[in-house]
């Protein structure tokens, strides 16, 4: 603000001598006076009326449920957007036909119970019946097949997820049937594993609303957002699992983690999981709050654009894989909450395959440079202030490469223009994280298939591709796992990805708040919590 | 009837109002020329990572992207004189309403900020011009000096830390209306507004102090006080009374600067006001946000301008006429 | 040059060196230019030693500034910070004196149609809310120091055309220029003999005041993440980075701030100095005082 005044020297030639009829003067001076004190009253009336709903902090109905969430959903639309932020507000408005549980095992949501045929080619699913939209309106089998073929037909984000469906139907309204070409063991979590697959209705989408207003089936209904302040979700009295214990939820943005925790501690708001991983030891032993830690399944990565030189050459990319310290990244990204993982599935996860083959080794990656004739080079790195983990690690591993004579140039932009970046193949290496993974193909398919729908990096093996291929169809179990573990290992060798760690999902809430569990997936979900004193805010 | 029409002071208002509205005009070419020139297009930022060349084509028509620039220009003007500033393309809610929603937690930051720069620069420039040359002139200088020279976003993040943080009397940030929560309001808007206020405090300490000078060597309190008075009642009835035009002009000029330039303190106490709208609206490329956002501080801008030219105008008569 | 010209550059030195308050910040000024330029030699350790055992560590012998979150030794970013502050401020002012100069020169001196263009524009960058500005040229280039040079360079550049149009002014109405133009002098005679001379005193002022103003600009766009880019150490983003840890790593935000405040205070006062030796309404209330 005053840094960049218009400067003193242009006022002070305004300073005129004044004039001499002193008490006239006096008079005016003081009917001026009174002008000034009159404007700087209204202005303060102007401000004491905050116009439109006061929707943002609860206004005066108690049981609002106040989230601080780390950044700005960049649109509501379940089928389009693939922000974590964007999900965790759409995990509380919409529903799919399955659901996972608290241990990931898919359970009845928007289908009470399924069958499957014989040949594992049909699913018959059974709709809950006297489900309604935010907007009244019946929810019925036609909406499940309009919002499929939304995504098939108009090749949507999460069309991978359908890619072995043939066709959907809706016999009756209460029935919906799929029909798959090839068996698919995991087609409940392709359907339902988080809410980019959700039910949506046809006239919210076609009047094109879905984006900004988004109507769902789910236990909160929108009602409004303040762009770069908050979204206010109201309580669905008639959400088929029973209406929501508190009157509705303000998603408040705070990007800064120490704003949010002491909003937090102060009060402010009931729940958030911006929080500085460095506090997390000090959090341990708040009593004022719970703090959950929560192994996850999400991973951050490193990809590196095999569709420009030398990056190509899997030495080059190995090289690098073994010149980064994973430790020191680690530690300096999350103070130790997160595990350092070479592969994508985190220990403790039944799919879980124990790799190591990337220590940290300069020399190793040295000659490997020299074998590819590599020798001085710059590396265009891609990450974006959204994500400061991004930014933080980019740092880590420029000091890494130096030795090996690669140049790190960090690109931090925004989000949208990383994103317009990544699908436009303008970088060398970029840094990202996926987030909410359930089943092996989650993992892997989308990344690392050749033409994958998420293959930015352009990887293309076809023993990878044969292997994702397969255990898409594999309906043993162990046959499956050994599949994944195959791929997953050629996926590492190849250095499709150069995998990082698997960060802990943290979030800590006030000692008000009962009901909430936190998730592996990360999902947050607030349809059982509740406030035990009422508020004042 | 007449008489009014050729007053000079209703001549040189309009004069100044015409004035203005040219600049305003200028200040919204600019502001067009500029917004239009950021890379990345909107179209495809609001559409997401897949979507079809329709998709494409239909949102970029609705939004009127496709016709010529000169034409979005005009068009963007004719609907603006009917207060119709188009609509964010993030969620689609009509910039207008957008802006007034913002605008009560910046002029509230502003107001009290203000307050609080007056609060310190009114005693302090009078009594280091008062006392003009001495060794508490001399400390009341170099500290508003001191003041001038902080980094204001530097400022607000010690304050936090130590206020907030470390010994939690008051919040970290936002922001609460007025009338919903009078002692939340308060407590909230204490830090930005301190921020704020001792920096402008300081700024405007050093023009009261040489406005205050200016009229105190003036020949008229020579003579009031050779007739007779004595004096402290030359001081605070002639002295300050009258230097008290110039400060509230720069008063004015203040209030329009930190209007300009509060983006920095709203980003660090998350205050939701027009700055961090606009600094917001920078990143995701919101073309009508920024549009109307930059014409609003530009106008509320040129208004306190014209105000302060206005009560010179008035107390002047030389400036009238020029 | 004049007798009268002669004692009057005399007594301005004295002037000068006689405030002690100038002398100080002068020769703080003097001490930060040095340490900036040779920073790179001076730093102890690497700009980008990543270092993260060592993470946020307190001052101490071998930090004389601590650590930060990667371990790094703030001492020698602040150093290589400071340089790139100074680096952008100079390059800036320098842009902005130079064309906004001319401007003024041109402006004032042809005057006619020319100068209301001129001061019309102006006028537009003035009303113009000025970070905003600033904000919407690094926002269309890109951020990064090219672009924040060429930003506060825009931005500062009505100030001086101002100043130098009122300087030029002032002297264009003396008749001993009408004068010199009836007997035939040319332009540029009289512009460098008579104008420039008198531009030189406000403009020295000024560029005092716009170089601590540029700093605080560099400063402020590098916080908000328009300004140099990590991993280049700007004092901006170095604040940025330590909110995180502002409680328990206090030296992240302090030092880096305390070297913005010192060098622009040394700015400001220097200027205030200058302001009250070269300003003639200034200089005559000084010298009034010096003589009781």
């Amino acid at each position: 603000m005053r840094s960049l005044v218009r400067h003193p020297f242009d006022h002070a030639r305004r300073f005129k001598p004044l004039a001499q009829r002193v008490d006239a003067f006096g008079v005016m001076a003081m009917r001026r006076l009174a002008a000034l004190v009159a404007v700087v009253a209204l202005l303060v009336g102007l401000t004491a009326c905050s116009t439109g709903q006061r929707v943002d902090l609860g206004g005066e109905s108690s049981g609002n449920f106040i989230a601080a969430i780390a950044g700005e959903p960049d649109q509501l639309d379940p089928h389009k957007t693939s922000a974590y932020f964007s999900f965790e507000v759409l995990e509380n408005v919409y529903d799919t036909l399955v659901e996972p549980d608290a241990n990931l095992e898919m359970k009845p949501a928007l289908a009470e119970s399924w069958d499957v045929s014989p040949d594992q080619l049909t699913w018959t699913f059974h709709l809950r019946p006297g489900v309604t939209f935010h907007d009244g309106s019946p929810f019925t089998a036609d909406d499940v097949v309009y919002s499929y073929r939304r995504i098939i037909d108009e090749q949507l984000t999460n069309v991978d997820k359908f890619s072995a469906v043939t066709d959907v139907t809706a016999p009756d309204p209460q029935t919906v049937v799929i029909r798959l070409k090839q068996p698919t063991p995991n087609l409940l979590t392709n359907i339902g594993g988080f809410k980019g697959m959700a039910i949506v209705q046809r006239r919210n989408v076609e009047s094109g609303e879905i984006a900004t207003r988004p109507i769902g089936t789910g236990p909160f209904s929108f009602s409004g957002q303040k762009s770069g302040d908050s979204i206010t979700l109201n309580a669905n009295p008639s959400y088929w699992g029973g209406p929501p214990k508190v009157s509705g939820v303000t998603f408040r943005f705070i990007s800064e983690p120490t704003t949010a925790l002491s909003a937090l501690q102060a009060g402010e708001v009931d729940w958030t999981d911006s929080i500085p991983p460095q506090r997390v030891a000090q959090l341990r032993d708040d009593d004022s709050l719970n703090l959950a830690v929560t192994a996850s399944n999400d991973y951050w990565y490193l990809a590196l654009n095999e569709a420009r030189e030398p990056w190509n050459d899997v030495r080059v990319r190995q090289a690098i894989a073994y010149g980064i310290d994973r430790d020191a990244i680690v530690t300096a990204t999350s103070y130790g909450t997160a595990a350092a993982n070479q592969l994508a599935i985190p220990e403790g996860n039944p799919w879980y395959t124990d790799y190591h083959r990337y220590g940290y080794d300069i020399e190793k990656a040295k000659t490997l440079l020299k074998e590819a004739g590599v020798t001085n080079t710059d590396l265009d790195m891609l990450v974006t202030n959204e994500y400061p983990e991004t930014v933080t690690a980019a740092q880590v591993i420029a000091d890494n490469l130096a030795p090996l004579g690669i140049t790190v140039n960090i690109r931090t932009v925004d989000f949208a223009t990383w994103l317009d970046e990544q699908n436009t193949g303008n970088f060398d290496m970029l840094m990202m994280g996926w987030l909410g993974n359930i089943d092996p193909d989650d993992f892997y398919y989308a990344q690392h298939h050749t033409g994958g729908t998420s293959n930015a990096q352009k990887f293309s093996d076809p023993a990878v591709d044969r292997l994702l291929d397969a255990g898409r169809v594999e309906t043993n179990r162990e046959a499956r796992g050994q599949v994944y573990a195959d791929a997953a290992t050629r996926i590492a060798d190849e250095v499709s990805y150069i995998y990082l760690y698997n960060p802990s999902v943290i979030q800590a809430w006030t000692t008000d708040v009962a009901g909430f569990e936190s998730r592996r997936d990360g999902a947050v979900r607030f349809r059982t919590v509740e406030l035990d004193q009422g508020r004042t805010q | 009837m007449t008489r009014l029409v050729t007053h000079p002071i209703a001549r040189f208002l309009a004069r100044r109002l015409a004035y203005s509205a040219v600049v305003l005009f200028g200040v919204l070419i600019v502001v067009f020329a500029l917004v239009h020139l950021v890379p990345g297009d909107p179209v495809r930022i609001a559409l997401g990572t897949r979507y079809s060349p329709q998709a494409y084509e239909a949102l970029r028509s609705a939004s009127g992207l496709d016709k010529p620039i000169i034409q979005q220009f005009f068009s963007y003007i004719g609907s603006a004189l009917t207060g119709d500033l188009g609509v964010s393309f993030r969620n689609g809610d009509p910039v207008t309403v957008i802006l007034l929603e913002r605008l009560p937690a910046t002029v509230s930051l502003a107001v009290v900020g203000i307050l609080i720069a007056m609060l310190i620069a009114l005693p302090a420039g009078i009594w280091s011009a008062l006392h003009e040359g001495r060794a508490s002139d001399a400390i009341i200088r170099v500290a508003s000096q001191f003041g001038v020279s902080v980094p204001d976003f530097w400022m607000g993040i010690l304050l936090i830390a130590l206020f907030a943080t470390t010994l939690g009397w008051l919040p970290t940030s936002g922001y609460q209306p007025l009338l919903d929560n009078p002692g939340g309001w308060l407590r909230h808007i204490v830090l930005p507004a301190l921020t704020v206020g001792l920096v402008a405090g300081a700024i405007m300490t050093r023009y009261v102090r040489s406005a205050v000078l200016e009229v105190a060597s003036m020949g008229y309190v020579r003579t009031a006080r050779s007739k007779g008075l004595s004096p402290r009642v030359v001081t605070f009835r002639h002295t300050v009374r009258n230097a008290l035009i110039p400060v509230l002009t720069i008063t004015g000029i203040q209030l329009a600067t930190i209007l300009g330039g509060v983006i920095v303190v709203e980003v660090v106490f998350a205050w939701p006001g027009l700055g961090r709208l606009v600094y917001n609206a920078v990143a995701t490329r919101d073309y009508p946000v920024i549009q109307g956002a930059v014409l609003l501080i530009a106008a509320l801008f040129l208004l306190i301008n014209l105000i302060v030219d206005a009560l010179y105008a008035v107390v002047d008569p030389r400036i009238r006429l020029s | 040059m004049t007798t009268a010209e002669t004692n009057t550059r005399v007594s301005s030195w004295r002037l000068l060196l006689g405030n002690p308050v100038t002398v100080v910040s002068g020769a703080i000024l003097a001490v930060i230019v040095i340490v900036a330029l040779t920073a790179n030699w001076i730093a102890p350790y690497g700009i980008n030693d990543v270092n993260v055992p060592d993470a946020l560590q307190g001052p101490s012998g071998a930090h004389w500034f601590g650590t930060d979150e990667l371990g790094r030794d703030v001492f020698s970013r602040v150093l290589v910070a400071t340089q790139a502050s100074l680096r952008v401020a100079v390059i800036s002012v320098v842009f902005a004196v130079v064309v906004g100069v001319t401007v003024g020169v041109v402006s004032g001196y042809r005057g006619g149609w020319l100068d209301t263009i001129f001061m019309r524009v102006v006028d537009v960058m003035f009303a113009f809310p000025v970070l905003l500005l600033a904000l919407a040229v690094v926002a269309i280039l890109g951020p990064g120091m090219t672009t924040t040079i060429l930003a506060i360079g825009i931005v500062y550049t009505p100030i001086f055309a101002r100043v130098a149009r009122a300087s030029t002014l002032s002297v264009r109405v003396e008749p001993y220029v009408s004068v010199s133009r009836s007997m035939g002098t040319g332009h540029l005679y009289i512009l460098s003999r008579h104008i420039v001379p008198n531009i030189a005193g406000p403009l020295v002022v000024q560029t005092s005041l716009s170089l601590a103003f540029a700093i605080l600009s560099e400063a402020l766009l590098s916080f908000l993440g328009l300004g140099i880019q990590p991993p280049q150490p700007s004092l901006g983003r170095m604040i940025f980075d330590s909110q995180g840890f502002v409680t328990m790593a206090w030296w992240m935000a302090v030092f880096p701030g305390a070297a913005i405040f010192v060098t622009v205070l040394a700015f400001n006062l220097l200027g205030d100095g200058l302001r009250d030796v070269l300003d003639p309404k200034q200089r005559t209330m000084i010298e009034a005082r010096r003589k009781q």
